[in-house]
C-alpha cells in the first residue's frame, strides 16, 4: 500500500474512533481526548527527532515535560513580593557566588600545572565555594519558605500571560539539554538511556523539594488560562445568545421553565466545549507549526546528513560530518519540543504538580507512541500519539467491561471476582507492553514506516 | 573510651549494617544485569519487574507452605518456597527470550531495540505482577527477626547507644556471599561457564571454536532470573515487597552495574556497595556521631548532613553521572561501550 | 461537522436525563486505583459503595445508586481529568464520590466539576489549598483541613510537655502541609523542631531517614504520613535500629493494622484523627464487617462512607436527581438541626427525609461541615494503651 494511503487509513480510523467516542460516551469526552492526543503528538514528536532521526535513545521525557511544566509556572504565577523581601538578597548573594565558583573551577580546569595541585585546589575550590553557597542559601530559603507556608511560600514567577511560557519552556529544556549533552552524548546508547532515565529523576526530585523555588509537593495550583473560564462563559449574556441561536432548533418545541432548564444545561455543555475548543485549537497550531519544520528539516540537506549520521556514523565522520555536534544539536532540539509539550500540559491541567511525574507515564507511554507510530516518519509519530492516547484511556473502561463480562456468572461474594475487578485497571500497562511488543516485533517500522529516498 | 565506642554503634547502626545490607541486595540484582548485558549486550529495563515476579512466586509460594503447615523457624519459609520461585522465574526469563528476544538476535538488530523490547517486556510483567497479587504491600517475613535487639544490646553493654542486628540482614549478607561464591566458582570453574566468559569477551570467536549460542543464553538467562528473585525475595524479607518499590530499585541497580563497570561481575558488587554506602553515608546527619568524638565545647550546632535525605534517591544517579564524566568504564574497567 | 457535534451533544444529554428516570443512578467514585496510594483505594471505594448497597432500592421511591469506578491515578491531572470527564459527561454521574489526592482532586474540581456543575466530596484531600479554591459550592470534602490538625498537634504537645520533637512527612502535599502547619504552631507555643525531614512513600528502605532523624537529638518522633505506605516503614525502623520509641501520629497513620505490624512496642503513642466520639466510627466497623468488606478500618474508609452517604441524602433531601438540586442539600444533611444517622441508618435517614423531617448526618467520621464545605476538625486525642487506640479527649 502506498504511504500517503496508510497514513489516510490511519488517520481515518482514528477520526472514526474519536467520532465514536464523541457519540457514544459524549464530546467533551471526545475534546479532552482529543486535546492531550494534541499535546503527546507535539511530544511524541519532539521523541522523533531525538530516536527517528538520530538514533539517540532518551529515556529521560519526563524530566523535559516537567522543565515545561515549571516554565508554565514561573511565567504564569504573579511574583511574591514579601518572599523576595525576605529572602531575595541571600538567594541572588547565593547565585552570584555560585557562578563565581563555577567560574573558578572552570579557569583551574584549563590550568596547566601538577596534577596533585590541580586536584587539590579543585577541591578546594568546590567544597570551599560549596560552603559558601549555602551560608547565603540556607537562610534564604528558610526566609522564603517561611513566607506564608499554607498559601505561598515560595518566589513566584514573572506574572507574564501563560501562552509565553510554552515558548519559556522550550528555552529551559533546551539549555538543560545542552548540558546533558555534553556530559553523555559521548557515550553509547544504552548509557545515553540509563545516564537520562537518571538525570530526569534528579530534576523530578529537586523540584520537589526546592520549595522555594517551585512550591515543591505542595503544588502550585490555579495557574491562569490562555482561554475563557466555564464559569464565566455560563454568565456572559453573549455567550448565552451565542447558544440559544446556535441551539435555536432544539430550543424551538420548549417554553418556559422547560425551556429555561434546558437552555441552562445547554449553556453549560456549550461553555464546556468552547473551553476545549479554544485549547485545541491553540494545541493544533502548535502541532502544526512543528510538525512542518519537521517535515522541512527532514527533508533537508541537513536531514539527510543525520539520517545519514544515524545509519552509519563511522563513514559520516570520514565523509568530514561532526557526529557529536548534530548529536548534541538534535538532542538539544528534540529536548525543546518535548519542553514546549510539557508546558502546554501543565497550561491544560492549570496546576503545576511535580509529584505527579512519573516516569511510565511521562517517559515510557511517549516512548510507546513513537515505536508504534513509526520512528522517523514525522506523521507516524503524531499517529502513534493519537492511538496510544486513545487506547491508555479507553483502556481503563474496556478492561472494567471485559472484566465484567468475565466475571458476570461467577457469585457476588466470590473472591476470585472480587480480584479480577479490583484488578481491571492494571490491564493498562498490560495492554500498552504487548502493543509495543507486537508492533515492534511484527512491524518494525510502525504503522507508517519511515520513507527512505529507496523504498 | 565509652564515647569512642558509643559514636562506633551509631555509626554500625546506622549506616554499616544497612549500607551492608541494601549493598548485597542491590550487588545481586546488579549482577544479574551485568551478565546479561555481557552475554547479550544489552540493558535490561525488565530486571526491576522480573524481581518483582520472581518475589511474587515466591510469596504466593510461601503463603501455600504456611497454610499447609511447614515452617523451617526460626529461618522464614520463604527460603523453602525460594526454589520454586526461581524455577518460575527461570521458566517465565527464558518465555520472554523465545517470544520476544530471540527474534532480535536472530535478524542482529541494533541492541538499542533489545533495550526497547525490554520496556515492553517490563510493561507486560508490571501488568502480570499487579494482576496477580495486587499493588499492595506485602509482608512475608516470619521465623524469629531479630539476632541482637538495640534495647539488648543497650542493657548488655552499657553503651548510650543501641545495636540492631535483624536475622534477615545476617541471611542477606550470608545468602549474598555464597551466591557470589558459586556463581564465580561456575564462571571460572565450569565448562559452561567459561564457554560464558568467552562468548561475552568475543562472540565470533567463541562461535567459531563451537560454543553453542542457545546454551550460553539459556544459562545467563537462568542465572539472571535466580539472582533476581533471590534479591528480590532478600529484599522483601528485609524491607517489604511492594511492585512499585521493584520497579523503582531498576536505577539504583543500574547505576551499581555501571558504577562498577558493566559486563564486569566484580563491578556489579562493587558498585552495588558504592551506590548503597553513599546513599546512606551522604544523607546521614553525623551531628550525634561527632558530639561523641569531640570535646564537649566543639559539639557541632546544625546536623552536619551533607545532603538532605530528600535527595537520596538522587545520590546513585549523581554517582553515576560523575562516572560516567570521569570514568565511562566504571570502577573496574568493564565492557567499553 | 458542528452541527452534528452540537446535535450529538443534545442527544448525549437526552440519554443522560434518561437514564437518571430509570431505577439506577449512577455516582461516580473516582480515586487513584493505580499510582502511589493504589493499596488504600479499594478499601475506599469499597465503602463508598457500601452506603450504596445499604440504600438500593430505597432511594426516591426505589431507586439504587450505582457507583461507577474510575482512575484518577492520583498523580495524573491529565488523565484524572479525562476520567471525570468521562464519568460526567458520558456516564451521566449525578455526583462525584472523590477524588483522593489533592492534586488530581484540584485539577478535577477546576476543570471538571465546577464547571459542568456537578457536586464532589472528596473523603481524603485535606491540603489547606483546597479550602480556597473557586468552588462556587460544588466541592466538599469529609476530611478536614490540615491546617487545623497542625495546630490540635502542637497543643497536645504542649499539653504534655514536649518541647521538641523530630518530624518526618510523606513527601506529598497531605504530608508537606502538615507538617508546615503544625511548625507554625508549634514553634508559636514555645517548642522545637530538631528536623524536618520528608520520606517518600513505598521505598521499603527508610534507614537513611531514621538515622538522620536520630541524629538530631530529639526525643519524640512526629510521623505524618500513611499506615500502610512509608509511615510504617520509618516507624518499624526506628524501633529496630532503636533510634525512637515515642512517636506522634497524625491521621494517615492512625489503623490498627499499624499496631497489628508493631505490637507492644507502640504503647505510649499519641495521635490524633478527626472525629468527636467513636460510637459513628464503631459503628461503621459492624457495618463494614457485616458488609463483607476485607478491611473495617483502613485510612479515610469512614470519609469515604460518609461522602457517598452524604451525597445519597442530599439527593433524596432533593427529592430529585438533579445535579444542581444534590448541591444544595449536601449542607442540610451534614448538620444540624435533625436527627442523628449514624452509619448502617442510612436506610432510616430515607425515611424521615422522605416524611419531610430534617437530618443531621453524623456518619463513621462525625461529619460537621464548615460554610465552606469542608469538615469542621474536631479530633479526637488518642494514646496506644496495651495495643489499643484509646480516645483520651476531643479537640
Amino acid at each position: 500500500m502506498n504511504p500517503s494511503m496508510r497514513a489516510l487509513i490511519g488517520f481515518g480510523i482514528m477520526a472514526v474512533l474519536l467520532a465514536g467516542v464523541g457519540h457514544y460516551q459524549s464530546w467533551n469526552v471526545m475534546l479532552a481526548i482529543f486535546n492531550l492526543c494534541l499535546i503527546s503528538a507535539v511530544m511524541a514528536l519532539g521523541v522523533n527527532i531525538q530516536w527517528g532521526y538520530a538514533g539517540l535513545f532518551n529515556v529521560g521525557i519526563m524530566g523535559f515535560a516537567a522543565l515545561g511544566g515549571v516554565a508554565a509556572m514561573l511565567t504564569s504565577r504573579a511574583p511574591v513580593s514579601t518572599a523576595w523581601a525576605a529572602g531575595g538578597s541571600n538567594l541572588l548573594i547565593a547565585g552570584a557566588v555560585t557562578l563565581g565558583v563555577i567560574a573558578a573551577a572552570w579557569q583551574l580546569s584549563k590550568w596547566r600545572g601538577r596534577a596533585w595541585v590541580k586536584t587539590v585546589a579543585m577541591l578546594i575550590v568546590v567544597l570551599g565555594g560549596y560552603v559558601l553557597i549555602r551560608q547565603f542559601y540556607d537562610p534564604a530559603v528558610l526566609a522564603i519558605e517561611a513566607d506564608n507556608p499554607a498559601k505561598s511560600g515560595f518566589l513566584g514567577g514573572l506574572g507574564l500571560p501563560i501562552i509565553f511560557s510554552w515558548a519559556v519552556g522550550g528555552v529551559f529544556a533546551a539549555i538543560i539539554a545542552w548540558l546533558i549533552g555534553k556530559v553523555a552524548l559521548g557515550l553509547r546508547s544504552d548509557y545515553l538511556a540509563i545516564a537520562t532515565l537518571g538525570i530526569s529523576e534528579i530534576l523530578i526530585a529537586v523540584m520537589k523539594n526546592e520549595d522555594w523555588l517551585t512550591r515543591g509537593v505542595k503544588n502550585v495550583t490555579g495557574l491562569q488560562r490562555p482561554v475563557p473560564y466555564e464559569l464565566n462563559l455560563q454568565e456572559s449574556p453573549r455567550f448565552i445568545e451565542w447558544v440559544e441561536w446556535f441551539y435555536a432548533g432544539s430550543l424551538a418545541g420548549l417554553e418556559g421553565a422547560t425551556r429555561s432548564q434546558m437552555l441552562r444545561e445547554l449553556t453549560v455543555e456549550g461553555s464546556s466545549l468552547f473551553v476545549k475548543l479554544c485549547y485545541g485549537g491553540l494545541f493544533l497550531a502548535v502541532l502544526l507549526i512543528v510538525l512542518i519544520l519537521c517535515v522541512l528539516a527532514l527533508a533537508s540537506p541537513w536531514g539527510r546528513m543525520v539520517r545519514a549520521i544515524r545509519d552509519n556514523e563511522v563513514s559520516a565522520a570520514a565523509m568530514g560530518k561532526n557526529v557529536t555536534r548534530r548529536h548534541l544539536q538534535i538532542f538539544v532540539l528534540g529536548s525543546a519540543v518535548v519542553g514546549i509539550a510539557g508546558a502546554m500540559l501543565t497550561t491544560l491541567d492549570g496546576q503545576f504538580t511535580p509529584g505527579t511525574y512519573q516516569p511510565l507515564r511521562y517517559t515510557f507511554l511517549i516512548w510507546v507512541m513513537v515505536i508504534v507510530g513509526g520512528s522517523g516518519n514525522n506523521l507516524g509519530s503524531v499517529l502513534g500519539a493519537f492511538i496510544i492516547w486513545f487506547v491508555w484511556i479507553e483502556a481503563e473502561p474496556a478492561g472494567n467491561w471485559l472484566m465484567g463480562i468475565a466475571t458476570a456468572s461467577m457469585e457476588e461474594g466470590d473472591w476470585l471476582r472480587r480480584h479480577l475487578l479490583d484488578s481491571a485497571q492494571h490491564m493498562r500497562f498490560l495492554i500498552m507492553g504487548v502493543i509495543m511488543l507486537v508492533v515492534m516485533r511484527f512491524s518494525p517500522g510502525g504503522i507508517l514506516p519511515e520513507r527512505t529516498a529507496r523504498s | 573510651m565509652i564515647d569512642f565506642l558509643n559514636a562506633l554503634t551509631l555509626f554500625a547502626n546506622f549506616v554499616l549494617i544497612p549500607g551492608l545490607t541494601y549493598g548485597s541486595q542491590l550487588a545481586l540484582g546488579a549482577l544479574g544485569i551485568t551478565l546479561l548485558y555481557g552475554i547479550l549486550r544489552f540493558a535490561n529495563f525488565a530486571h526491576g519487574d522480573t524481581m518483582a515476579f520472581g518475589t511474587m512466586v515466591t510469596i504466593l509460594a510461601t503463603w501455600w507452605l504456611q497454610g499447609t503447615g511447614v515452617s523451617i523457624a526460626p529461618l522464614p519459609t520463604a527460603l523453602l518456597a525460594l526454589p520454586i520461585g526461581v524455577a518460575a522465574t527461570a521458566i517465565f526469563a527464558l518465555a520472554t527470550d523465545r517470544l520476544v528476544y530471540r527474534h532480535y538476535r536472530e535478524v542482529k538488530a541494533p541492541p538499542i531495540r533489545l533495550v526497547m523490547a525490554s520496556v515492553g517486556v517490563m510493561f507486560v510483567m508490571n501488568g502480570i505482577v499487579r494482576f496477580i497479587i495486587g499493588p499492595n504491600d506485602q509482608s512475608f517475613m516470619d521465623g524469629e527477626r531479630f539476632i541482637v535487639k538495640a534495647r539488648a544490646f543497650k542493657n548488655a553493654t552499657g553503651l548510650n547507644e543501641g545495636l540492631a542486628i535483624k536475622s534477615s540482614q545476617m541471611l542477606t549478607v550470608v545468602m549474598a556471599m555464597v551466591l557470589v561464591a558459586l556463581l564465580f566458582w561456575f564462571l571460572n570453574r565450569t565448562r559452561t561457564g567459561k564457554s560464558m566468559r568467552a562468548f561475552s569477551d568475543n562472540e565470533d570467536l567463541a562461535l567459531l571454536s563451537g560454543i553453542s549460542p542457545q546454551k550460553v543464553v539459556t544459562v545467563t538467562w537462568i542465572l539472571a532470573a535466580g539472582l533476581a528473585t533471590i534479591a528480590g525475595v532478600l529484599y522483601g524479607l528485609d524491607k517489604s515487597f511492594k511492585p512499585f518499590t521493584y520497579f523503582q530499585l531498576l536505577l539504583p541497580m543500574f547505576a551499581a552495574a555501571i558504577v562498577g563497570g558493566v559486563g564486569h561481575p566484580v563491578g556489579a558488587i562493587l558498585g552495588g556497595f558504592v551506590v548503597a554506602f553513599s546513599e546512606v553515608a551522604v544523607t546521614y546527619a553525623y551531628k550525634k556521631f561527632i558530639t561523641y568524638l569531640v570535646p564537649v565545647d566543639y559539639a557541632p550546632e546544625g546536623l552536619m548532613q551533607l545532603l538532605s535525605t530528600d535527595y537520596k534517591f538522587a545520590v546513585s544517579f549523581i554517582i553515576l553521572v560523575v562516572v560516567l564524566l570521569v570514568r565511562p568504564t566504571g570502577l573496574l574497567k568493564g565492557k567499553v561501550i | 461537522m458542528k452541527k452534528l457535534l452540537l446535535a450529538s451533544t443534545i442527544l448525549a444529554g437526552m440519554t443522560t436525563a434518561a437514564f437518571a428516570d430509570g431505577h439506577e443512578v449512577k455516582m461516580g467514585v473516582i480515586l487513584g486505583f493505580t499510582g502511589p496510594i493504589e493499596s488504600l483505594t479499594p478499601d475506599m471505594a469499597s465503602a463508598a459503595e457500601l452506603a450504596m448497597k445499604e440504600t438500593a432500592g430505597k432511594v426516591l421511591d426505589g431507586k439504587t445508586i450505582v457507583a461507577v469506578r474510575a482512575d484518577s491515578t492520583c498523580t495524573d491531572a491529565a488523565a484524572a481529568t479525562a476520567a471525570a470527564e468521562k464519568l460526567i459527561t458520558s456516564d451521566g454521574v449525578v455526583g462525584i464520590m472523590g477524588a483522593d489526592c489533592s492534586g488530581v482532586t484540584t485539577a478535577i474540581a477546576n476543570n471538571v466539576g465546577v464547571p459542568n456543575g456537578v457536586v464532589m466530596v472528596s473523603p481524603s484531600a485535606t491540603s489547606p489549598a483546597l479550602t480556597t479554591i473557586e468552588d462556587k459550592g460544588f466541592f466538599f470534602r469529609t476530611a478536614p483541613s490540615d491546617a487545623r490538625q497542625g495546630q490540635v498537634l502542637a497543643d497536645i504537645l504542649k499539653d504534655k510537655g514536649i518541647t521538641k520533637v523530630a518530624v518526618t512527612f510523606t513527601n506529598n502535599d497531605y504530608g508537606k502541609g502538615l507538617a508546615d502547619s503544625f511548625a507554625t504552631a508549634f514553634k508559636a507555643a514555645g517548642g522545637e523542631i530538631a528536623i524536618s525531614a520528608a520520606h517518600e512513600d513505598g521505598k521499603a528502605d527508610y534507614s537513611a531517614e531514621v538515622g538522620a532523624l536520630s541524629a538530631a537529638g530529639a526525643e519524640h518522633l512526629a510521623v505524618f504520613g500513611y499506615v500502610d505506605q512509608g509511615g510504617k516503614g520509618i516507624i518499624q525502623t526506628s524501633l529496630d535500629t532503636g533510634a525512637f520509641d515515642k512517636f506522634i501520629l497524625a491521621d494517615g497513620m492512625i489503623g490498627e493494622s499499624l499496631i497489628k505490624a508493631i505490637g507492644a512496642d507502640l504503647n505510649g503513642t499519641i495521635g490524633t484523627l478527626p472525629g468527636s466520639d467513636s460510637a459513628g466510627a464503631a459503628k461503621f466497623k459492624e457495618v463494614a464487617t457485616a458488609g463483607g468488606l476485607k478491611k473495617n478500618d483502613g485510612p479515610f474508609m469512614p470519609e469515604s462512607y460518609d461522602a457517598a452517604a452524604l451525597m445519597i441524602l442530599a439527593m433524596q433531601a432533593a427529592g430529585s436527581t438533579d445535579r444542581a438540586a444534590i448541591q444544595g442539600k449536601i449542607m442540610d444533611v451534614a448538620n444540624a438541626p435533625g436527627e442523628k444517622i449514624l452509619p448502617g441508618e442510612l436506610a432510616k435517614a430515607l425515611e424521615i427525609l422522605k416524611s419531610g423531617g430534617q437530618v443531621d448526618y453524623e456518619g463513621a467520621s462525625n461529619v460537621t461541615l464548615t460554610d465552606v464545605g469542608e469538615a469542621a476538625g474536631s479530633y479526637k486525642e488518642l494514646e496506644v494503651k496495651d495495643g489499643k487506640f484509646e480516645t483520651i479527649k476531643i479537640r
